[in-house]
């Protein structure tokens, strides 16, 4: 009668929310436990890691992780913070002390008003589901030029490639200097034309992800 | 529609595009996108069509109901036009009664075909001074991806042109025939982005345009409706410029118009 | 329900108006992924029934005042186009409507885990484009599909579906005569995995036993869609990631 007991977590099969995974495995992330047995809670692919079996989503919105690198766009500036579009249910929080400049009072907006992106990094999350970013780690900075592209979540480490080799060939192809934002906000510069190829690229790869031979595809789109 | 926030950054390289003759779906400056129409979709509606530009998705049912024509009309037909921001086609369509941008582009569309004289309305009389059909011309908007106002402009003569008269149905002939239909409204939408003007918006265009500008033509060249939005402006030499390229850029809108309702 | 027509013999020879068996669905064929800007959604056909479902979210809950502190909620909207009957229907939103996003929202509220998004909103749209009976277990059909594709945690799909009374026979699914003309109309919805019931109405006349068997054949017809979502997902996702 329940077509989902028949179904496990092994091979390529994709999982859908209430499927039960394997007996012996622990139930990791995407997942969860009812009378004793793990399920999958999204729909994504099982993966398996020291004994926990995660599910990866293959949709969704960003989730914020401690220590994600994130493009984040200003949309409210407040006397002593920013708070940030990161793509998360939430707008995150940019605290003035966690900025390297010295911000009088009620002056944020004259250094990232509305609209203002900045690569930024994830630094707290806490049960309630709110966050606070922060500038003052490696790379971390106010973007001044390029565009942003946005692409699916759960497609950026497809965008980016294996050992970062899909990110490597669309960064050579157009000259352009590109930060893809764990949260699927992805900043582009170079010239406007090569932008405009670049960001096809990258939606092509997060729309196309699933499918086979997109590395020739995305070669050939670039040549 | 709720503001969602613009990345300066897009902005400003949309704008840079735009000025350099260029796109950011590889278009020229004024190319439509692909267009798809599929008629007699719904069996509830007299005429119907789905009509998909780019990345947007609109829905029209055309129905037509025996009324009372209006008492400075007695001998004609009437129509009502309206527009639904379905909640599900963006995430700045808010649930609730009809706000102006829906308001808006229906009115946009109906003069479209009212000024037109698309539909031959003396032909809807039924019974002088006493009845006459009313065409509900109501458009679904489903996927928002930029220039509504030309999609839903071709959604509606699309099902307008499917649609039959329901004779049968109400017992007043023994045969459903076609709508009279005498004239061909097709629009075609200008944004202004940074000093540039391009055809046919794409959804990020629409976000960091300055200006609209829509000019609704007839078969013949002759203008029919026209509509100017948003905050920004257009010089005169602008103006002047679009309404001489949508004569020639509807085109390919109306051979797929015409493919679609042969 | 017009309370039962004796006029029409809804059932000959074991077979239903429309050539149905009086336990037999309407076909059902879903399409997920038909929306771009929408996190997921799904296109469904029912019988002549037509939905789109579209799933935005999770996203910052508006109004400020329905927030929950603790969790999100599920705002499931249900809405049929004027062009969706046969007398136009006048547009946007009436207390039918208004009743059956309700109890689809709280239905929907039972699977999707909330308590993962405090505060959040997950909107859930349904349009229906063409109407001929059982709309309500088309359009929630519709929205568990959009909102596994667009990658909302849940503990399960939920199916449904209706069985009602026509001619004095209990039959699964009504069709728009039957349903106009019939004795009685039972929807449902379940969580397969667990068995349990999340959407229940009735209007209409049946008896102890008419029930018990309306319910058992209501509950198949679920487990049959609940097949029939899983197969239109699966084929969405088949490919290899």
């Amino acid at each position: 009668m329940n077509p989902s007991s028949s179904k496990q977590a092994s091979g390529r099969s994709v999982l859908l929310p209430g499927d039960k995974l394997e007996a012996d495995q622990k139930a990791g992330s995407g997942t969860f436990r009812r009378d004793g047995e793990s399920h999958a809670a999204v729909l994504g692919f099982p993966s398996e890691s020291s004994g926990y079996v995660n599910v990866h989503p293959l949709a969704g919105r960003y989730s914020p992780r401690v220590g994600d690198k994130v493009i984040a766009i200003c949309v409210e500036t407040g006397p002593s913070l920013w708070r940030m579009d990161i793509g998360a249910f939430q707008n995150s929080m940019l605290h003035h002390s966690e900025t390297d400049w010295k911000v009088d009072f009620g002056d944020t907006a004259s250094f990232i008003g509305i609209g203002d992106a900045a690569l930024a990094e994830v630094y707290m999350v806490d049960g309630s589901g709110s966050h606070q970013v922060t500038l003052k780690k490696d790379d971390c900075r106010k973007l001044y030029a390029g565009t942003i592209a946005r692409i699916s979540p759960p497609r950026v480490s497809r965008v980016i490639g294996k050992q970062g080799t899909m990110i490597t060939l669309i960064r050579e192809k157009t000259g352009c200097r590109i930060q893809v934002g764990q949260n699927g906000f992805v900043w582009i510069d170079g010239e406007p034309e090569q932008i405009a190829r670049a960001q096809k690229a990258v939606e092509t790869i997060s729309r196309e992800a699933t499918s086979r031979g997109l590395t020739e595809k995305i070669e050939k789109l670039l040549e | 529609m709720s503001g969602q926030t613009v990345a300066n950054l897009m902005r400003g390289h949309i704008e840079a595009l735009a000025a350099r003759g260029e796109r950011t779906d590889g278009r020229g400056a004024n190319e439509f996108r692909d267009v798809s129409i599929e008629t007699g979709l719904i069996g509830t509606a007299e005429g119907s069509a789905r009509v998909t530009l780019g990345e947007t998705t609109v829905m029209c049912g055309v129905k037509l109901l025996a009324g009372t024509p209006y008492p400075d009309s007695p001998g004609r037909g009437s129509m009502t036009t309206t527009a639904e921001l379905a909640c599900l086609a963006s995430e700045q369509f808010e649930p609730g009664p009809p706000r102006e941008p829906a308001i808006e582009l229906a009115r946009v569309v109906d003069r479209g075909i009212r000024e037109s004289q698309m539909i031959d309305f003396e032909g809807l009389c039924i019974e002088h001074g006493e009845k006459v059909w009313v065409v509900f011309i109501d458009m679904h908007i489903l996927d928002y991806g930029g220039n509504l106002f030309d999609c839903c402009t071709l959604a509606a003569a699309s099902a307008l042109a499917h649609a039959k008269i329901p004779n049968v149905q109400h017992g007043i002939a023994d045969k459903d025939v076609d709508l009279p239909i005498s004239c061909w409204p097709i629009s075609c939408t200008f944004a202004k982005l940074g000093e540039t003007i391009v055809l046919d918006p794409n959804h990020d265009e629409e976000m960091v345009m300055s200006a609209r500008l829509t000019v609704a033509h007839d078969e013949n060249g002759n203008l029919r409706a026209m509509q100017k939005g948003y905050n920004g402006a257009f010089t005169v030499d602008e103006i002047k410029t679009a309404v001489k390229t949508a004569r020639t850029a509807d085109k390919v809108l109306r051979k797929a118009l015409k493919e679609a309702t042969k | 329900m017009a309370g039962g027509n004796s006029d029409i013999k809804f059932i000959k020879k074991g077979k239903r108006l429309d050539g149905r068996k009086p336990d037999e669905l309407r076909k059902v064929r879903i399409e997920v992924g038909v929306l771009n800007r929408a996190d997921g959604s799904c296109y469904l056909e029912w019988g002549n029934n037509k939905v789109y479902a579209g799933v935005f979210g999770p996203i910052e809950c508006h109004p400020r005042h329905k927030q929950q502190q603790d969790r999100a909620i599920v705002q499931a909207r249900y809405t049929m186009a004027p062009f969706s009957v046969n007398d136009r229907k006048r547009p946007g939103y009436d207390r039918r409507s208004s009743e059956i996003s309700y109890i689809i929202s709280q239905a929907l509220e039972r699977v999707v885990m909330v308590e993962q998004f405090p505060r959040a909103a997950i909107r859930v749209d349904m349009q229906v484009v063409e109407a001929h009976a059982g709309t309500r277990c088309a359009a929630l059909t519709a929205a568990s599909v959009a909102l596994a594709d667009a990658g909302i945690p849940m503990r399960d799909i939920i199916p449904s579906c209706a069985a009602g009374k026509v001619s004095d026979t209990v039959v699964l699914d009504l069709n728009k005569e039957e349903d106009n003309y019939g004795q009685a109309d039972l929807p449902l919805a379940i969580v397969p995995s667990t068995g349990e019931v999340v959407l229940l109405q009735l209007d209409g006349h049946l008896t102890p036993d008419e029930f018990e068997q309306a319910f058992d054949m209501a509950y198949k017809g679920c487990m049959d869609i609940y097949e029939i979502q899983r197969a239109a997902l699966a084929d969405r996702y088949g490919g290899s990631a």
